[in-house]
């Protein structure tokens, strides 16, 4: 019972999906009678299978709505906005009994006499005036009002010349103006039987349903789940075979295996295009959505669809179904102006949304744009400021461009004013993040009046993917190729190098701190030999970039993706396992996992050492300060975007110029000051120096200890009471003096480079 | 031993064809399915069943004009159709059984009323 039950859901989801469609499409034309008779077939139908099932309150409110249809059919009753909207309620609520029923496995308790109520009150109401289109039950007219024979019964009339296997009727959207003898096409037929049937010159009307449904059948889709794992298993199993055959010098398997391997190939192809399904199925719903918008907000908006038969994978399909829901809301809801706006603007007073989807080199783009106010540059300024996302300053640079991108931003709404359709909260960030988690990328582009634009690139599946093959500890492990944005050699010989803050590794990368997580500890398998050379794999996840430290990278390769098994499931770091083409099984690593890991020890770090100047994790009153020891245990600090860079330099290597200490430092003498004047140098060992870049020139301050960087808003608790302190403040908890790092630099300064401190803003 | 009875049920809804067939097989009969007027025809065309058990809203081609297809047909024997509908309106029912219809049924059946039903034919 409960597989029927499953099959009844299954089915009656899919009617109630057609009839939210067919539904708008007829309240658009109520005179086209095809459209209503499906939809009432479709109700009819839901009434009929809950019967049998023994379901009454589905079967008592699919009842009452299709007792509202049959009078729409028979002409009994007007087609008004209010009952159109009165039945999608209904089938809404047949809806949520039927998401109870799927929960509990049974109907649940409760009455519906309300909604019946409505429904039958409008089934009451007075009877509409006999039209054109009004049909009697017995003897449906020949002709619509267009004069063109009505489907149903040419349907049937030419079945009866033809051999109703042997044709496939295509479905033509529009109503036909003109007789259309092509839209019967002969198929080729599924047996080889009987006469070539005769379809010239026969007229055949619109074909809602095409006996296409005849030669499709419907699988579970843990079969088909099933088959593409064990085709995966054979393409590895293919793999290795062609691995040793190369390896062997007798030729005897070469051709058995090439076939071996065309026909694995083909099995494959097959088996990913079973999973294939059309991006119209993701988009069902929208129809609906933007109907409902338009009669709660009295917007008029026309949404136009392309390409709804573009297919992709069922798995991307369920996650790329809620991100465009939402983008479409937005689009209707902020994007399109209402009816006056647009006559004002000089536009049609109806709004144009249109979406669209196409196959381009392996992957899906999707593409949505609308014809309506576009973004409002200024206002995304002046928000990004408000929420502390960037600076003015900051702004000041972008081009028009970089700013729009702000609204991929977490917590960033440009919507003046709540509504329920949008709601508030929930924004582009999270269509950005559900787009990216399968390896997607979203670009957007908006001109003031003209609309906006929004374009996402999709893989085709998500089963295939390019990895790269990486060794941590003598294993190796696969990264997904779209996560990672470059490779790092870091070395004693290299450029770069991974340097210490606070116990925290980070990676000096154009002139960029970048915090760093080392695979070994994260995996637990050790810790960093810091003699070798390392890898640094850069990867991006949301706004948080991050690197991964590993000892090897080898190739890139196209892997299948498996799941992690049950026991693995509880670490986030994996994504899932594949068997590389020598047969040995890897971990494919999550990127998304890892950063979490690396984000709960480093989000502080990672927050104060990116640079300010890039407007990145920036709250409007919060400053990031170096927290140091000079000269005395007390705390001091600078504000961070102060300091250029955090130096060691051996106490061996500091010279003496003139009497003041020098330091070789890039290639020119860095004067190194202290900030006390009785500061004692040290003797021997490393000396931790803080440099700040001055005009072009550095200038280091020496310090005995860097002891962490603090991000905190700071107020000044204390008037300075000596000459090159700020004040005293509060900073993590502990009493702290605020350095005035301009004033011991400017002291410094002339002395140190023979020279006037130059007033800010001019070159020295 | 008696050879057993053919059953066509033609219905949109593989749920009611589901459990319609079940109620079928409980009765020793072999039953097919036809998901819609076209199909039903295609079958009878091959091969005439016992027995039709008849929806009358189906997509492509309806229960009423399926019937009067079948009834077209020249066959070996003659298929009793009972039309299954819920349909309540007497011109409807009348309108079936003037084009070859055998016996109605409403929607939804049980076991006991279906066998009331074919208690008057010689199938069981």
């Amino acid at each position: 019972m409960d597989d029927l039950l499953n099959e009844f859901l299954t089915e009656t989801n899919e009617s109630l999906g057609t009839l939210d469609v067919e539904l708008v499409r007829f309240e658009r034309d109520s005179s086209d009678v095809t459209i209503l008779g499906n939809i009432f077939r479709l109700m009819h139908t839901i009434k009929g299978t809950c019967g049998f099932l023994g379901l009454p309150r589905l079967e008592a409110v699919a009842h009452a709505g299709e007792n509202v249809l049959g009078k729409f059919r028979d002409g009994e009753l007007l087609v008004t906005p209010d009952a159109v909207t009165l039945i999608l309620k209904c089938i809404d609520h047949i809806r949520k009994l039927l998401a109870e029923l799927e929960a509990a496995g049974k109907e649940p308790e409760g009455s519906d006499a309300g909604l019946i109520g409505e429904i039958n009150a409008i089934a009451q109401a007075q009877p509409a005036a006999p039209t054109g289109t009004a049909s009697d039950d017995s003897a449906p007219p020949l002709f619509d009002d267009t004069g063109f024979p009505v489907a149903a019964e040419l349907l049937a009339e030419v079945a009866h010349a033809l051999d109703p296997q042997q044709i496939l009727f295509v479905s033509a959207p529009e109503a036909p103006t003109a007789p259309a003898p092509e839209a019967a096409i002969p198929a080729p037929a599924p047996e080889p039987v009987s006469v070539p049937a005769a379809v010239k010159d026969t007229p055949v009307a619109e074909a809602r349903e095409s006996a296409l449904a005849a030669s499709s059948i419907r699988v579970n889709v843990d079969v088909i789940e099933n088959l593409m794992t064990l085709i995966s298993e054979l393409v590895l199993t293919r793999n290795q075979l062609m691995q040793l055959q190369r390896m062997q010098k007798s030729g005897e398997f070469k051709v058995p295996l090439q076939r071996l391997s065309h026909i694995t190939s083909e099995l494959q192809d097959g088996v990913t295009r079973m999973r294939m399904q059309p991006i119209g199925n993701a988009w069902a719903k929208l129809p609906r959505i933007v109907r409902d918008l338009c009669v709660e907000s009295g917007k008029k908006i026309e949404l136009v669809q392309r390409g709804a038969d573009t297919e992709l994978d069922r798995q991307v399909l369920e996650m790329i179904k809620d991100p465009l829901t939402h983008m479409i809301r937005n689009s209707a809801d902020h994007g399109i102006e209402s009816p006056a706006d647009r006559l004002a603007a000089g536009k049609s007073a109806s709004g144009v949304i249109t979406l669209e989807a196409y196959h381009e080199g392996g992957h899906i783009f999707i593409r949505i744009s609308d014809d309506g106010r576009g973004l409002d540059v200024a206002r995304i300024r002046r928000k990004a400021i408000a929420n502390g996302l960037a600076s003015e300053a900051d702004l000041a640079s972008m081009s028009e461009q970089q700013v729009l991108q702000f609204v991929f931003r977490a917590g960033f709404s440009t919507a003046e004013k709540v509504t329920s359709v949008s709601g508030r909260g929930v924004g582009m960030d999270v269509v950005r993040t559900n787009v990216e988690r399968i390896g997607g990328t979203i670009e957007m582009n908006s001109t003031a009046g003209r609309g906006t634009v929004f374009l996402i690139k999709i893989p085709l599946t998500l089963a295939i993917v390019s990895a790269l093959i990486v060794e941590t500890a003598g294993q190796r492990f696969a990264v997904p190729q779209i996560n990672v944005i470059e490779l790092v050699r870091a070395g004693n010989r290299s450029s770069a190098r991974i340097e210490t803050i606070k116990n925290a590794s980070v990676l000096r990368l154009r002139d960029r701190l970048l915090p760093l997580v080392s695979l070994r500890t994260l995996l637990g398998m050790g810790e960093e030999d810091s003699t070798r050379d390392r890898f640094i794999l850069v990867s991006q996840v949301g706004a948080f970039t991050f690197g991964v430290v590993v000892d090897r990278v080898f190739d890139t390769e196209e892997i299948v993706v498996k799941p992690v098994a049950p026991i693995l499931r509880g670490t986030a770091f994996y994504a899932g396992n594949t068997i590389l083409g020598d047969g040995s099984v890897i971990m494919i690593l999550d990127p998304n996992g890892i950063a979490g890991a690396a984000g709960q020890g480093q989000a502080q770090l990672e927050s104060a050492v990116t640079k300010s100047g890039e407007g990145e994790h920036r709250d409007s009153g919060h400053v990031s300060l170096l927290l140091f020891r000079a000269g005395s245990k007390e705390l001091k600090a600078v504000p961070l975007e102060a300091v250029a860079r955090i130096e060691e330099v051996s106490v061996s290597s500091i010279e003496h110029v003139g009497g003041r200490p020098v330091v070789q430092y890039r290639d020119h003498l860095m004067p190194l000051i202290a900030l006390d004047d009785g500061h004692s140098w040290k003797e021997d060992g490393k000396q931790p120096i803080l440099v700040f870049d001055k005009n072009g020139r550095a200038l280091g301050i020496a310090v005995d200890e860097v002891v962490d960087i603090a991000r905190d808003r700071v107020t000044i608790e204390l008037q300075p009471g000596r000459e090159g302190l700020l004040g005293s403040a509060i900073v993590a908890g502990k009493a702290t003096d605020l350095i005035d790092i301009e004033h011991h630099v400017a002291r410094n300064f002339s002395a140190s480079f023979g020279m006037d401190y130059p007033v800010s803003g001019e070159a020295a | 031993m008696k050879t057993q009875r053919s059953c066509l049920i033609v219905d949109d809804s593989a749920v009611i064809r589901r459990v319609v067939a079940e109620m079928f097989r409980d009765m020793k009969f072999t039953v097919s399915e036809a998901p819609t007027g076209l199909h039903a025809v295609a079958h009878c065309r091959e091969q005439a069943p016992d027995l039709i058990m008849l929806d009358w809203n189906m997509p492509v081609m309806d229960g009423i004009t399926c019937l009067r297809e079948v009834r077209a047909l020249e066959m070996a024997k003659r298929p009793i159709v009972i039309m299954c509908t819920t349909e309540s309106q007497l011109s409807k029912i009348q309108e079936a059984l003037a084009a070859g219809a055998d016996e109605y049924i409403m929607k939804p059946f049980d076991q006991g009323v279906l066998l009331d039903k074919l208690s008057q034919f010689d199938l069981a």
